[in-house]
C-alpha cells in the first residue's frame, strides 16, 4: 500500500497540491491508523492529512476517485484455447503465454508492472505520451514476441498459423491497452502541470502582446502577487509598533501614580505608506498595460494609503471616482471600452495633458505623494512641455516614469523619454508582470 | 532560578483545594516546571458531561490530591480512552449520545487526531457546528474544555501567560519595610544587591504567573480540549507562536523554564477563512471541512434536538432549508437556525409547512431584509415544492 499511496501523492502534487514530506507520512500513519478497508474511511483520511484547504479537497476529491477508480479491462482477447502441444514456447516472452492463456488480470498487471519500469508517473506533458508508450512496450518484450512470430509463420502448419494469428490480435489488443492506460496516467499526474508552463510563461510575457483569452489567468496572478505583496507589507508595517521602551513617554504618563510605572509605552517606528498619484496614457498601445497596472495597484491597499488616477490621451481626466464606486473588474474594463468618459482620444500629447494636470490638479501633489506616469512618451512630435513636469516633479517626493517600451527604444522617433528621464526620480521598463512586482517593491522601499 | 528549598516559604498557596459544586471548580494543582517549582490555583471551566452519565467515554477522574496519582491510575484513563477511541464507529456513536451528530467524515477525523496526537482545523460556513464539536468532544472526553477566542491583535500575553505586574507591584509596596530591613543588614551597596539577588525570582514565580488559555490547556493533568477559535481572526505573528504549542506542547517561559504537557491537550482549531491560514499551520493539522450537512443528516439532527417533531413537519422543513440554501442570500440559514425554526414551528402547533405559516416565521432563520424579501417572493414555489416532494 505504501507504494501506492506514493504515487497517490506523486499524482496529487502534480494537480496542484503541494503535499509535504511530513504530510505523506502523516497519510501513511493515518492509513495504518484507519485500515484500509472501508473507502469513506480511507477517503478522509486521506483527504485530513494531505488537502488542507476547501480548494485543496474539491482537487483531492476528484483526484482520489480518478486514481483509485476500477476499470474493466477490455475483453478483446479471443477466449483461451487448448495449448497445442510441442509448440516451440522456449522464446515466447511470458506476455505471449499470457495472451494465448488469455489471462487478462495477468496481462493487466504486466502492463502495470512496466509501467511503473518506464517510470510512467514522471509524464509531465502531452508530447510525451508516445515516448512512454514505446518504453512500456518495450519493457513488455513485444519486439521479443514479434520475433517469435516471425519464427512460427514460415512453418505452415495449421495450427501455428492459429497461434500465430492469436498472438497477433492479442499484441494489437495489448498495445491499445498500453496506449489507453498511458493516456489515463498522463490525465492523472500531468493535467496540471500544463496550468503551471502558462503561469510561468504569463510572467514573462509582455503586456501589449498578452492575448485576450488568458486575461482571465492574469487576473487571478496579479491577484496572487497582491496577496503576497499585502501580507509581507502588513507585517513589517506591525513589527514597526514593537520595539524598545519609551522611557520619556512612560515616565510622563506615569508622573500621577507618584513615580511607579503603571502604564508603559513603547517606542513607535511610523511607517509611512505613500499616496499615489498615477497618470496613465490610455492610447490604444498602452490599454493591456494600464489595465494590469491599474488592476494591481488599487488592490495594494496594505502597500499604497491612497490613489489618485487620471488617464490622458490627447486631454486628461481623472478617473479615481470609477474606482471608488464599481468593483475592480468592473472599473478596469469600463476604462478599456471608454464608456462614460469623457476623454479625447484623438493623437497622444503628453505636453497638453501636463498642461491639463499642472492647471487642474496639481493640488493632488504634495510633499508625499509619489507621481507615476505610465506612458511610451511618445508625443507625436508636439511639444513636450518639460517645464510642466519640472513643476510635478518638483512639488511630488518622488517621479517615477514607467515605460512599456524595451530601453533601446527610449529616445527613438517621437519618444520623448530621454527627456522627461531628466527630471524623473526613477524610470523603469513597465512591460510585464515582473515588472509590476519590481515596481511594488520600489513603492515599499521609502527614502 | 529557585529550587525546592528556597521556595518552601511560598507553600502557603499550595493548600488550596476546595471543591466548589457547579461548573467551575477550583483546585491547586502541582505543576512540574522543569525546576520542580511549581503550585498554582487555576481555574477551569468545566463542560458538563451528558446527563446520561455512562457512555463510552467517561474516564475516572481523580477526585483527591492530583499529587497521589500513580502510574498505574494513568494507564487505567488511557486504557478508558482508548476505549472510547476504538473505532470510528465508536466515536461516532459517543459523539451522537452526547448530542452530535456527524458523519463519517467528522468521526473519521476525530478517531485520528486522537490516535495521531495532532490537533484538527476545522473549516466550514458560519453555522455548521465547528465549536459545538470541540465542545462535545469534551463532554465525549471528559475533560474540560478551554476555549480561546482569537481577535485582531491577540498576542502571548493574552493567550499564554502574562506576569500579574499589579499584584507584582502591591507585594513589593507590602513588602517595603520587609526589603529595608534586608538591605539595612549590609553597609556596602555591592552587598545589598547580592543580598537582594536572592530573592529576586520570588517576583517571578508562578504566584505571579496568570495563565491564559493556551498555558492552562498544558497544565491540566488530564488533558484537555483546547478550542482556538476563529484563528484566522488572529495576526499572521500569533499563527506562527501557535506553532511551538502545536508540535511540541510546550511552551517556555524565560523566568520559570519550559512547561510540558502531561497529557496532550485535543486540540480543535476553528476558521471562517476570512484570509488564508499559514502552510506552516496547516502542515501541522488534520484538516476538516465540514459543509453544510446533506438532507437525512439534518433530519437526524433536527429529530435529535426537537424531539416529538412530526414526521411531515420534519421532512419538509428540511427540504425547505436546503431549497433556500441553495439560492444566494447574503447569509444562508446555519443547522441552528433550522432548529430554531423547528422549535417555533412546534410552538405553533404546526404539522406541516404551509405558505402563511412559513412567511411569518421567515425570521426566524432570515437575519438579514433583503434575504426575506428574496425567500418571500418565491415562497410559493419552495413550500410547494417541499410539500410535493415530501408527498
Amino acid at each position: 500500500m505504501d507504494r501506492v499511496l506514493n504515487r497517490f501523492i506523486v499524482a496529487l502534487r502534480g494537480a496542484g497540491v503541494p503535499v509535504s514530506v511530513s504530510e505523506s507520512i502523516d497519510a501513511a500513519q493515518a492509513l495504518a491508523i484507519s485500515g484500509y478497508g472501508d473507502r469513506p474511511v480511507v477517503k478522509s483520511s486521506l483527504g485530513a492529512t494531505l488537502a488542507k484547504s476547501v480548494a485543496e479537497k474539491e482537487i483531492f476529491d476528484d483526484c482520489f476517485e480518478r486514481f483509485f477508480s476500477f476499470h474493466p479491462l477490455p475483453s478483446e482477447l479471443a477466449p483461451a484455447a487448448e495449448p497445442a502441444a510441442g509448440e516451440p514456447s522456449a522464446v515466447l516472452p511470458p506476455i505471449g503465454g499470457m495472451i494465448l492463456e488469455g489471462d487478462l488480470g495477468g496481462i493487466a498487471l504486466a502492463v502495470r508492472d512496466a509501467a511503473r519500469s518506464a517510470d510512467l508517473q514522471s509524464i509531465r506533458f502531452f508530447t510525451q505520451r508516445g515516448m512512454f508508450t514505446a518504453r512500456i512496450l518495450q519493457a513488455l518484450n513485444l519486439d521479443q514476441l514479434d520475433r517469435f512470430v516471425a519464427d512460427l509463420s514460415p512453418d505452415g502448419s495449421a495450427g501455428a498459423g492459429g497461434t500465430a494469428r492469436r498472438i497477433e490480435q492479442g499484441r494489437d489488443a495489448v498495445v491499445d491497452m498500453v496506449r489507453r492506460y498511458v493516456e489515463e496516467q498522463y490525465e492523472i499526474y500531468a493535467r496540471e502541470s500544463t496550468e503551471r508552463v502558462i503561469e510561468r510563461y504569463l510572467w514573462d510575457v509582455r503586456l501589449t502582446e498578452l492575448e485576450e483569452r488568458h486575461y482571465e489567468r492574469m487576473h487571478f496572478l496579479i491577484r496572487k502577487l497582491v496577496k503576497r505583496m499585502n501580507d509581507r507589507y502588513s507585517r513589517r508595517r506591525r513589527r514597526s509598533k514593537r520595539g524598545a521602551l519609551d522611557f520619556k513617554r512612560t515616565l510622563r504618563a506615569n508622573m500621577h501614580h507618584g513615580g511607579l510605572l503603571f502604564d508603559i509605552s513603547w517606542k513607535q517606528k511610523k511607517v509611512n505608506r505613500p499616496d499615489v498619484v498615477i497618470l496613465c496614457d490610455v492610447s490604444r498601445s498602452m490599454s493591456t498595460v494600464v489595465r494590469f497596472c491599474l488592476l494591481m495597484l488599487y488592490g495594494l491597499n496594505e502597500v499604497v494609503a491612497r490613489v489618485r488616477s487620471f488617464v490622458f490621451c490627447s486631454s486628461l481626466l481623472e478617473v479615481s471616482d470609477i474606482f471608488e464606486r464599481c468593483p475592480l473588474a468592473e472599473a478596469v474594463e469600463r476604462l478599456r471600452t471608454g464608456e462614460g468618459l469623457d476623454i479625447h482620444m484623438g493623437r497622444t500629447d503628453y505636453g497638453s495633458a501636463f498642461w491639463d494636470f499642472t492647471n487642474r490638479h496639481l493640488d493632488a501633489v504634495t510633499g508625499k505623494t509619489t507621481v507615476i506616469i505610465l506612458g511610451d512618451a511618445r508625443s507625436n512630435y508636439g511639444d513636450p512641455a518639460e517645464g510642466l513636469l519640472k513643476q510635478i516633479a518638483d512639488r511630488c517626493r518622488r517621479l517615477i516614469w514607467l515605460n512599456p517600451e524595451t530601453p533601446p527604444m527610449w529616445g527613438t522617433g517621437d519618444s520623448e523619454m530621454r527627456r522627461y528621464a531628466r527630471l524623473c526620480d526613477l524610470v523603469m521598463e513597465c512591460s510585464t508582470l515582473r515588472h509590476l512586482e519590481q515596481l511594488v517593491r520600489v513603492l515599499v522601499r521609502i527614502p | 532560578m529557585p529550587d525546592k528549598g528556597r521556595c518552601g516559604g511560598w507553600d502557603g498557596e499550595k493548600g488550596i483545594f476546595k471543591k466548589v459544586p457547579g461548573s467551575f471548580s477550583r483546585r491547586s494543582e502541582r505543576r512540574d516546571t522543569g525546576d520542580g517549582c511549581g503550585s498554582e490555583a487555576v481555574r477551569i471551566h468545566r463542560t458538563k458531561g451528558p446527563a446520561g452519565g455512562g457512555h463510552p467515554g467517561r474516564i475516572a477522574r481523580t477526585q483527591a490530591n492530583p499529587g497521589r496519582r500513580t502510574a498505574q491510575r494513568e494507564g487505567e484513563v488511557m486504557t478508558d480512552r482508548g476505549r472510547a477511541f476504538s473505532a470510528v464507529e465508536t466515536v461516532r456513536e459517543g459523539f451522537r449520545q452526547t448530542g452530535y451528530i456527524c458523519n463519517t467524515e467528522i468521526a473519521t477525523i476525530v478517531y485520528l487526531a486522537f490516535h495521531l496526537e495532532k490537533p484538527v482545523l476545522v473549516e466550514g460556513p458560519a453555522g455548521v457546528g465547528k465549536t459545538e464539536l470541540a465542545k462535545k468532544a469534551a463532554a465525549f472526553l471528559n475533560v474540560p474544555l478551554i476555549r480561546l477566542q482569537c481577535y485582531e491583535g491577540l498576542d502571548e500575553s493574552k493567550a499564554l501567560y502574562e506576569w500579574k505586574y499589579g499584584k507584582q507591584l502591591l507585594y513589593t509596596q507590602l513588602l517595603r519595610d520587609k526589603l529595608d530591613q534586608i538591605v539595612r543588614r549590609e553597609d556596602d551597596l555591592g552587598e545589598s544587591i547580592r543580598t537582594l539577588h536572592r530573592y529576586e525570582d520570588i517576583f517571578f514565580s508562578p504566584q505571579f504567573l496568570e495563565a491564559r488559555p493556551l498555558l492552562r490547556a498544558l497544565q491540566q493533568e488530564e488533558g484537555a480540549v483546547l478550542l482556538i477559535d476563529e484563528v484566522d481572526k488572529a495576526d499572521e505573528e500569533f499563527e506562527a507562536f501557535l506553532l511551538e504549542i502545536l508540535s511540541d506542547f510546550q511552551v517556555s517561559i524565560p523566568e520559570i523554564g519550559t512547561v510540558r504537557s502531561r497529557t496532550k491537550p485535543f486540540v480543535f482549531l476553528t476558521s471562517n477563512s476570512t484570509r488564508e491560514l499559514s502552510e506552516a499551520l496547516k502542515r501541522r493539522c488534520l484538516h476538516l471541512f465540514i459543509p453544510f450537512p446533506d438532507p437525512d443528516l439534518e433530519r437526524q439532527i433536527v429529530r435529535h434536538h426537537v424531539p416529538g417533531i412530526p414526521e411531515r413537519l420534519e421532512k419538509q422543513l428540511v427540504l425547505f432549508i436546503h431549497e433556500v440554501r441553495r439560492m444566494e442570500l447574503k447569509k444562508a440559514p446555519s443547522i441552528s437556525e433550522t432548529i430554531d425554526w423547528a422549535r417555533a414551528l412546534i410552538l405553533l402547533h404546526a404539522e406541516g409547512l404551509d405558505r402563511d405559516l412559513t412567511r411569518k416565521t421567515l425570521n426566524t432563520f432570515l437575519k438579514f431584509e433583503e434575504d426575506i424579501r428574496a425567500v418571500d417572493e418565491k415562497i410559493f414555489l419552495l413550500v410547494d415544492k417541499a410539500i410535493r416532494e415530501t408527498a
